[in-house]
């Protein structure tokens, strides 16, 4: 049948591989490979030159061995040889190709060698190396591809190169831009200014009052960055995860009228950049906000900054990340089985001692991850404690600031990078450690009847008045942010005005036709653009390593899946400064590019789009895939013709987040945007440090409504199909 | 020969499902892996199919060494236990997909699947959305997407165990027939010991990961090699009996004070444990026993528990040798609890297990 194809698909790779190693250039251009202009300078120039070229004419001898390795995968799939011969053959020169190519590439950099000791070792190099182009691209995907195909033909991964190919593509993609920027976190943390290691520079940068001093506590003075990060994350862990349980216990477990309106806010924070709310508390109950107005008003009171520090942060991400909280707690609520519950009452159990031994204990592991979701949210929030923080810094503005602002401290930066790093993945242990393996999943597949047990009525009105009173605020204060957008100077002059959408999006008609005049229009559109190419490929890289991990055993599996669970929780800020760090010097040279924005995109959001891929996927019956290859559909048949179509709603969901979400970031893309490619977010952040509130208010609720309608359109367009399966099966229920 | 396993192990990690199975399908026959849950027949199975692959050792199909190949690149279809059938597609498309992945032109498929359905008679369900279908159709469509491919080996993995008992029998009947009347080659995998019992030319009996014993129905019943297939191929009570060979076709065994003599040419003389089936048992008030030659084959014993079951009765018997299980098919003069009676074996359902 088909066993023959990996050995002509192996023969292919190897072929593109060397194709790519003669005709396209090897290095980055800076001009970019669709000007053309390379073509001419192919075998002469130095800098166009393909990677035949640069071993035979421009002395980069390191080259020639990937390329041997090439041909010897190229050998390997042409000698007549059994399955397991040949796959032996390709693993071992495909990764012997990688090696080298992995240690030229870090070895040689555009100073020469990139360590003391290998110009020690080799002698002084008089060439240099840039960053990997086009040429040199093609050629480390081809070794891949045939690394994957020889494992596969090996037996691994189930003898499927298309898995084995999947596996090695996600893997070397979270490699490459998720491991590798966080450990150039590790090295630029530990070296001085001149590139050498200096590991007590370490201690020096995070051993200071400014980072660890406790003087708040005594009274007078300011605590350290970390303690700020730490008590505001608690704080924010804490908060989020009690409102949210009251909000997600009124919504199942009440028979409370407005459950629409609740879920609603459910949507809030999705759709809005998350300093929204911290601009709406500002015009509350910022000096010249409502409160102190009215206070003036009445009382003579003077208006106070009292909204700038950690109370106003606090509030702003309460407000900000109840809905996230009350988003994990609706499930875990619901998670818990009604059967228990009745169980546990007709074993004389009345409802509170239900609700507390039965109900609590079973939502313990939602509990710890809501806390854990608001902790992590805290700690890589930037906007808010931007907009609100005043003197209170934490740890994500004061990367910004060393990195952005007059000190330009990397490593500075790396070190913060570093502790912040710690803080998010310690609470990622210690949740794992607490929850441990002992997930009570109680959702058994089998549509469990029996009725959810309504609430103790002391429990109901507690919830109800801690709860209820909140979700009205948050709705009065997205209000403000709308109607903020509409006024001329709020707190000052409040006639109705357009000015400020008018300022932001004007388009003048001249003989030229259209001219996009509106200041917000440039960043408006890159923004869009760039979330439109990342979306696809976030949710297609996602569902793929869902697919994998859920689908596929194979070794490995484990470390994959902690790879990407343990992005998850790696804070936006240490991203965005990884990537700086990481991307700015060869092999890979992307700083100031659109790409490196995509691939931060890209890579922020996946984690998301893999576990609501696994969420989706455990859903559907194992041994649908197992038919589908039974009757010859191969693996990547079998995903699109079986998995796929009963995957659409996680689909479109994986499309709406990738997008929504890489429209409203902020943490990880200001330190990578440039005057040329400016996104919406950041944008509007320093209109908002310029004060400039109307102006960022209007473009903050263009960019709502406009990811309302995104979600809306997607919606609609691919539809909300349910499978006949599980319509019918509702039917049946209740018939 | 259709499937050759030799030597195939198959571990995860540290457990080891497979220890070790060499067997062979000959093509044309029905063959049964049958055993306890977790005994490994399953994964098995699923060796078979590729969706496993082995640890160690080697997989022939059609005398092709498929050791390392997928499922995709082997010549087997499977049917699954809960049937597998794509919820998102109608029974033709359901039918269809495998022809149609091995490169059919979409008319042919057709053609093919209607052939297919006809075969298991749903040629009218064509339209029908799974869901629509009742479990033995959906179990019939299950089989005709597995039969159009014309694999080398079919596979069942316990395609029954999610119907009714009456509906069991009748599928059960169907697969047979079905096989027989196409010639197919079928390994079919059950925890059933009636439903491998009624539908297998050959059945493999496994434990533990090894296989325990093999060969034709009647061979497991009447021979069973070890005291764990006497227990499993239908019921049987075990006891400890004291052998002495009379001549090399038969050997004399002692219960207590019941001599009985069995055919057995393997076993030699002394103490070994016996299985006695219940339905080997002949369960007599005293009074009724015929006058026996000597008392030689004949014990005696209480009623211990009685329970009807409408075709037959089951008593536990406490006897000198143990508490004897035996079935009674008298179902008019039944005994109650208490009852002094005079057993009598039978000599073909008194099986000397060596060791």
């Amino acid at each position: 049948m088909n066993s023959r194809a990996p050995v002509s698909w192996s023969a292919a790779w190897s072929a593109a591989g060397l194709l790519a190693a003669i005709v396209l250039p090897w290095y980055a251009l800076q001009e970019g490979l669709d000007s053309g202009a390379w073509f001419g300078g192919l075998w002469s120039s130095e800098d166009y030159a393909s990677a035949l070229a640069q071993v035979v004419e421009h002395g980069k001898w390191w080259l020639a061995p990937v390329l041997a390795a090439l041909m010897a995968c190229l050998a390997a799939a042409l000698v007549p040889a059994t399955r397991q011969r040949r796959g032996t053959l390709l693993l071992i020169a495909s990764t012997t190709g990688l090696l080298l190519f992995v240690v030229q590439a870090l070895g040689i950099g555009l100073r020469g060698w990139t360590a003391g000791w290998l110009t020690t070792m080799f002698g002084e190099l008089d060439t240099r190396q840039v960053g990997l182009g086009a040429g040199g691209a093609v050629v480390l995907v081809a070794l891949l591809s045939l690394l994957s195909i020889g494992l596969a033909l090996r037996g691994n991964f189930g003898g499927d190169a298309f898995v084995a190919g999947a596996v090695t593509t996600v893997a070397a993609s979270i490699v490459l831009f998720t491991a590798w920027p966080i450990l150039r976190i590790l090295v630029q943390a530990f070296q001085d200014g001149d590139g050498l290691l200096a590991p007590a520079l370490l201690v020096e940068r995070l051993a200071t009052e400014k980072i660890w001093s406790l003087r708040c506590l005594s009274g007078g003075g300011r605590c350290g960055v970390a303690w700020n990060t730490l008590f505001l994350a608690l704080g924010c862990g804490a908060g989020t995860t009690a409102l949210g349980l009251a909000f997600a216990l009124i919504v199942t477990r009440t028979s409370f009228g407005f459950k629409k309106t609740l879920r609603v806010l459910t949507v809030l924070p999705i759709v809005t950049p998350p300093f929204v709310i911290g601009l709406a508390l500002i015009l509350v109950f910022g000096r010249s906000g409502l409160v102190n107005q009215f206070l003036e008003w009445s009382m003579g009171i003077e208006p106070t900054r009292w909204i700038y520090g950690f109370q106003g942060v606090f509030l702003a991400q309460l407000f900000a990340f109840t809905p996230v909280a009350f988003l994990v707690l609706i499930g875990v609520v619901e998670g818990v089985s009604p059967t228990l519950e009745e169980a546990s009452q007709t074993l004389r159990a009345d409802r509170w001692a239900t609700f507390a031994t039965v109900s609590l204990p079973l939502m313990r592991p939602g509990l710890a991850n809501a806390f854990l979701v608001g902790f992590i949210e805290s700690i890589a929030d930037f906007g808010n404690p931007i907009v609100l923080g005043g003197d209170y810094g934490v740890l994500s503005t004061e990367i910004y600031f060393a990195v952005v602002g007059a000190q330009l401290d990397y490593g500075r930066a790396a070190s913060l990078a570093l502790l912040l790093l710690v803080f998010a993945l310690g609470a990622f242990f210690l949740q794992r450690r607490i929850v441990g393996t002992g997930s009570y999943a109680t959702i058994s597949g089998k549509g469990d009847s029996g009725l959810p047990t309504p609430l103790p009525d002391a429990a109901r009105r507690a919830a109800a008045w801690v709860a209820l009173p909140w979700a009205a605020f948050t709705l009065i204060l997205y209000g403000f942010a709308f109607v903020g957008g509409f006024v001329k100077v709020w707190g000052r002059d409040y006639t109705p005005t357009l000015d400020h959408y008018a300022k932001a999006f004007a388009v003048e008609r001249t003989a030229d036709g259209l001219i996009w005049t509106g200041a917000a229009w440039n960043s408006f559109w890159t923004t869009l653009k760039l979330a439109a190419i990342a979306a696809p490929l976030t949710a297609a890289l996602g569902l793929i390593a869902a697919w994998l991990l859920v689908r596929q055993r194979f070794t490995g599996r484990g470390t994959l899946e902690f790879a990407t669970m343990l992005s998850f929780a790696v804070p936006g800020t240490v991203i965005g400064v990884a990537y700086v760090f990481a991307f700015n010097v060869p092999p890979i040279e992307i700083t100031g590019t659109a790409m490196i924005i995509v691939l931060c995109f890209i890579f922020r959001n996946m984690p998301v789009g893999v576990r609501a891929g696994m969420a989706a996927m455990s859903q559907i019956d194992r041994s649908l895939d197992e038919a589908s290859l039974t009757l010859r559909g191969r693996a990547p048949q079998t995903l699109v013709y079986v998995v796929l179509p009963l995957l659409r709603p996680a689909i479109v969901g994986a499309l709406v987040y990738g997008f929504v979400r890489a429209v409203t970031t902020v943490s990880a893309v200001v330190f990578l945007v440039t005057a040329e490619y400016e996104l919406a977010t950041t944008y509007i952040i320093l209109r908002v440090i310029n004060g400039d509130y109307g102006l960022a208010i209007a473009y903050s609720c263009a960019l709502i409504v406009l990811m309302l309608a995104v979600i809306l359109l997607i919606q609609f367009a691919v539809g909300d199909r349910r499978l006949g399966r599980r319509a019918i099966a509702l039917r049946g229920g209740r018939a | 020969m259709s499937v050759e396993f030799q030597g195939v192990v198959k571990r995860y990690g540290e457990a080891t499902a497979v220890a070790g199975i060499s067997f062979t399908v000959e093509a044309g026959t029905l063959v049964t892996l049958l055993g306890p849950s977790g005994c490994g027949k399953t994964t098995t199975l699923r060796m078979i199919a590729g969706l496993e692959l082995p640890s160690e050792g080697r997989i022939a199909i059609a005398g092709r060494d498929v050791t390392t190949l997928g499922a995709t690149q082997r010549d087997v279809s499977m049917v699954f236990q809960s049937y597998a059938l794509f919820p998102h597609m109608n029974v033709l498309e359901n039918v269809c997909y495998g022809l149609r992945r091995s490169g059919q032109s979409r008319n042919d498929a057709a053609r093919h699947a209607r052939e297919g359905l006809l075969q298991v008679g749903l040629e009218c369900y064509e339209e029908r959305q799974p869901s629509e279908l009742s479990g033995g159709q959906q179990q019939r469509v299950a089989v005709a997407r597995a039969l159009v491919l014309k694999p080398s080996v079919l596979l069942f993995d316990e395609p029954l165990s999610n119907l009714d008992a009456r509906l069991r029998r009748q599928m059960r009947e169907e697969i047979r027939e079905l096989q027989q009347r196409l010639g197919l080659t079928v390994v079919y995998v059950t925890h059933d010991q009636q439903e491998a019992m009624a539908v297998s030319d050959r059945i493999i009996v496994m434990n533990a990961g090894r296989i325990e014993q093999q060969g034709s129905p009647r061979d497991l019943y009447e021979r069973p090699a070890t005291p764990f297939l006497a227990r499993f191929m239908g019921e049987s009570n075990p006891a400890r009996g004291v052998l002495r060979r009379l001549d090399p076709a038969t050997v004399r065994v002692r219960l207590g004070a019941c001599e009985i003599d069995v055919a057995n040419a393997t076993a030699g003389d002394g103490e070994a444990t016996v299985a006695i089936r219940p339905e080997a048992i002949a369960v007599e008030r005293p009074a009724d026993a015929p006058p026996n030659k000597g008392a030689a084959n004949n014990l005696a014993g209480t009623i211990a528990k009685a329970s009807y079951l409408g075709t037959h009765m089951e008593y536990s018997i406490d006897t000198a040798a143990g508490v004897l299980f035996a079935t009674c098919p008298h179902v008019d003069r039944p005994l109650t609890a208490g009852d002094p009676v005079a057993l009598r074996l039978a000599p073909r359902g008194v099986i000397v297990v060596e060791g």
